[in-house]
């Protein structure tokens, strides 16, 4: 009996053991991990009471708009842009934690394929873009019966940065932002003679971005060879290895949204663009040239058949600037959201 | 509870304290079916071959992706349209200036025609139309061209620059710095290992062991991600300041490498210590009695002896630290460069892979089947290192008694 009992006894000495060294070992080794993640923007989502929503969404009701999510049903279908899906995404997980029933379709496969589906096949309800629609799929638009309305949600905008200790750059031309990110020039004096003898380190937002579409298209246009075939170019999908990399050195160049460098902005300059400082009002008035509008499209049928995209729409113009800092793109200006809705509520009528 | 309770009465009053006597002696005397025996051997029997299934698996999926790498054709946009309409005759095109530049010999498409640019004069392109058996037919303004890529088994092995997307291919970029990041930690773990191990078999009392043995074993348990940020927010600072921060950059391999090599410490002074306390008494006692120092008993008697098993901890820690992945994605660079500097940023076979594989990659895109390409590359160096070890193991092994 002794014997059983002895082991009995071993046996719960050995589970108290592994236990508890289990339990000491998991919450040591949380910290630990979690320590070097990167402060998400998150951090910085706006929290506005949703009560000091109620008069702009009682404005909305007299529009013959449903504003209640809750009432909202049927499904929506969107596709378009990259850089919209976020704060589309965003927008739609609040449409439906407030109430609405049905589902919501984004599909981020960029603008131009998102008009194509829009204009062309005429499969979506929203084409979402991060440019303003082109003559040509207007008129693909016109030709299935389409009339585009155009909403402005935000814009978004590049900034391109060196490190605290350089003395030599503070503004660049966008030629001269073409050669210092470009295989053309390996040394900053390759560029302009003035800047220094020393080799120039890029560091670039990753290929899968669309922010390095942006740049391609605008700055090299849509050519990414030289710009991939740089030297001492390191990318990076992760913004704070950029940041990281700019602030190692003197020499140093990198950009990425703005947002980002607003939360960086005691430990990097940010370059004028062609005599341009970025900021919120120039990007508001698009003089910056590294910024470009966020633009929703729909169209007076869809609204009429499907109110719920009226709805969806109405809701997202209502709500975007709370969430908006948050995907880290600006907002736009109150004047154009409360034109945009008023412009939805006219095409509703 | 039941288990527990025939255990324990199977158990007791047998004198024979190991187990295999115990089931030796069980069967012997009761020749009855053991249901439970048999249920255990089928289990472990199909651990055994689901890691080998595993394993299969693995190497299927890498040999059959990586067949798709050298094989398929890749249609990459050029992000150029073609600027007028085209009939199903014209020799010469007409396209936009923007997108990548288009040289002779490029393959285009065209919609479902295949092209072969023949000259390049600004924007105008004389093309060979219907090529790869496809039919000429009329195009309208604004088509898109998209250029064949492919790659070659010379151009994959015999290049030194590896950027998929511009249709850049040189493995040795990237084999590069695996292998100058695992140089630099085998020089680190290397000596300190065996070191360690010398001295925890040879020398420590057994308290001194007693505090070491647990310490090391915590460092080896230390997440690799920690590791990472180690070395980007301790070690490149530390590099810096001793070297200066002009000639070490922010992101370097030097600095990776030596923190995987601290990573690897543990790995080879263990199973080298493993080796050297397999050494018999008798051989260390032979030594003192002719009179030879601690030191010499330790270095030219037993290190010796233990050989083939240090040879083996040491090529287990150099695939180890080929594989390392978390470190070097933090700490070593992110764009592919081929430079023998120690502290110029470089991209490892590992690293790259995470860092591609982070963002939204396409099925069977060039970026895609590119990864898998590379790991192959990856596991056949780990695998060739160790069969190697094995062959040391077989060859050198020193057997006493």
């Amino acid at each position: 009996m002794s014997t059983r009992r002895f082991i009995l006894v071993a046996i719960t000495a050995l589970l108290a053991i592994v236990l508890s060294a289990c339990g000491q070992a998991a919450p040591a080794a949380t910290p630990t991990t979690a320590q070097p993640t990167v402060a998400l923007p998150t951090a910085t989502a706006p929290t506005v009471p949703t009560e000091a929503q109620s008069p702009t969404e009682e404005a909305g009701a007299t529009s013959g708009i449903e504003t209640d999510p809750l009432k909202v049903t049927g499904d929506i279908v969107t596709a378009g842009s990259s850089t919209v899906y976020p704060l589309a995404e965003r927008i739609a997980e609040r449409f439906q934690d407030e109430g609405y029933s049905g589902t919501i379709t984004i599909d981020s496969i960029g603008s131009g394929a998102g008009f194509e589906r829009f204009c062309v096949t005429g499969e979506t309800d929203v084409a979402n873009a991060s440019r303003a629609i082109k003559s040509s799929e207007l008129e693909s638009c016109r030709a299935i019966g389409r009339e585009p309305i155009e909403l402005r949600v935000g814009t978004d905008a590049l900034a391109v940065v060196v490190s605290k200790e350089n003395d030599f750059i503070t503004s660049a031309t966008t030629e001269e932002l073409a050669a210092i990110f470009s295989d053309a020039a390996v040394k900053w004096s390759d560029v302009n003679p003035a800047w220094p003898d020393e080799a120039i380190l890029r560091f670039i937002p990753g290929t899968d971005s669309g922010t390095f579409d942006y740049f391609v298209e605008h700055v090299f246009a849509k050519d990414k060879t030289p710009h991939l075939n740089a030297a001492n170019t390191q990318l990076s999908e992760d913004d704070n290895v950029l940041v990281q990399g700019v602030m190692g050195s003197k020499y140093a160049v990198g950009y990425f949204g703005y947002a980002y460098y607003l939360e960086n902005a005691d430990r990097l300059n940010v370059l004028a663009i062609d005599g341009v400082t970025p900021s919120e009002a120039t990007v508001a008035d698009n003089t910056y040239p590294l910024s470009r509008p966020l633009y929703l499209y729909t169209d007076a049928g869809i609204l009429a058949a499907k109110p719920q995209v009226a709805s969806y729409l109405d809701f997202f113009l209502a709500h975007v600037n709370e969430e908006i800092q948050a995907v880290g793109y600006f907002p736009a200006p109150d004047e154009v959201l409360t034109e945009a809705r008023a412009t939805l509520a006219e095409a509703v009528r | 509870m039941g288990a527990i309770k025939s255990w324990v009465s199977r158990a007791r009053g047998i004198a024979v304290p190991t187990v295999m006597m115990n089931e030796r002696r069980d069967s012997a005397l009761h020749r009855r079916p053991r249901v439970r025996e048999s249920l255990i051997e089928a289990f472990l029997l199909l651990c055994g071959v689901l890691s080998i299934l595993t394993t299969l698996g693995i190497v299927y999926e890498l040999g059959h992706e990586s067949l798709r790498f050298f094989t398929s054709e890749q249609w990459e946009a050029t992000n150029k349209e073609l600027a007028a309409d085209v009939d199903a005759a014209t020799q010469t095109i007409l396209v936009t200036n923007t997108g990548s530049e288009l040289h002779p010999g490029d393959n285009l498409r065209v919609g479902s025609e295949e092209l072969m640019v023949l000259t390049v004069v600004g924007d105008t392109v004389t093309v060979e139309r219907g090529v790869q058996g496809t039919a000429p037919s009329a195009h309208v303004s604004g088509a898109s061209l998209e250029r064949s890529e492919r790659v070659t088994l010379g151009e994959f092995l015999g290049t030194t620059e590896w950027n998929p997307q511009i249709g850049k291919f040189g493995i040795w970029a990237l084999v590069n710095a695996t292998l100058m990041t695992s140089l630099i930690a085998l020089l680190v773990a290397l000596p300190v290992g065996l070191a360690v191990a010398i001295y925890l078999s040879e020398y420590a009392t057994p308290r001194a062991r007693q505090v070491l043995k647990p310490v090391l074993e915590v460092l080896a348990g230390v997440p690799t991600v920690v590791y990472g940020y180690f070395a980007l927010t301790l070690m490149t600072p530390l590099l810096r300041w001793i070297f200066g921060a002009d000639t070490v950059k922010i992101y370097n391999t030097a600095s990776a490498g030596l923190v995987i090599g601290i990573l690897i410490i543990p790995l080879v002074s263990s199973m080298s210590e493993d080796a050297l306390t397999a050494v018999p008494r008798s051989l260390r006692e032979a030594a003192y009695a002719l009179g030879a120092t601690k030191l010499e008993t330790a270095v030219k008697v037993v290190l010796p002896a233990a050989l083939s098993g240090i040879a083996a901890a040491f090529i287990l820690a150099a695939s180890r630290a080929i594989g390392e992945t978390m470190i070097v994605a933090i700490a070593a660079g992110a764009g592919a460069a081929f430079t023998f500097n120690p502290f110029e940023p470089a991209e490892t076979m590992t690293g790259h892979i995470v860092r591609i594989s982070g963002g939204d990659l396409s099925y069977d895109s060039m970026d895609y089947n590119s990864l898998f390409a590379i790991g192959l590359v990856l596991f056949l160096m780990t695998l060739g290192l160790n069969i190697i070890s094995q062959r040391i193991v077989r060859r050198f092994r020193e057997a006493y008694e």
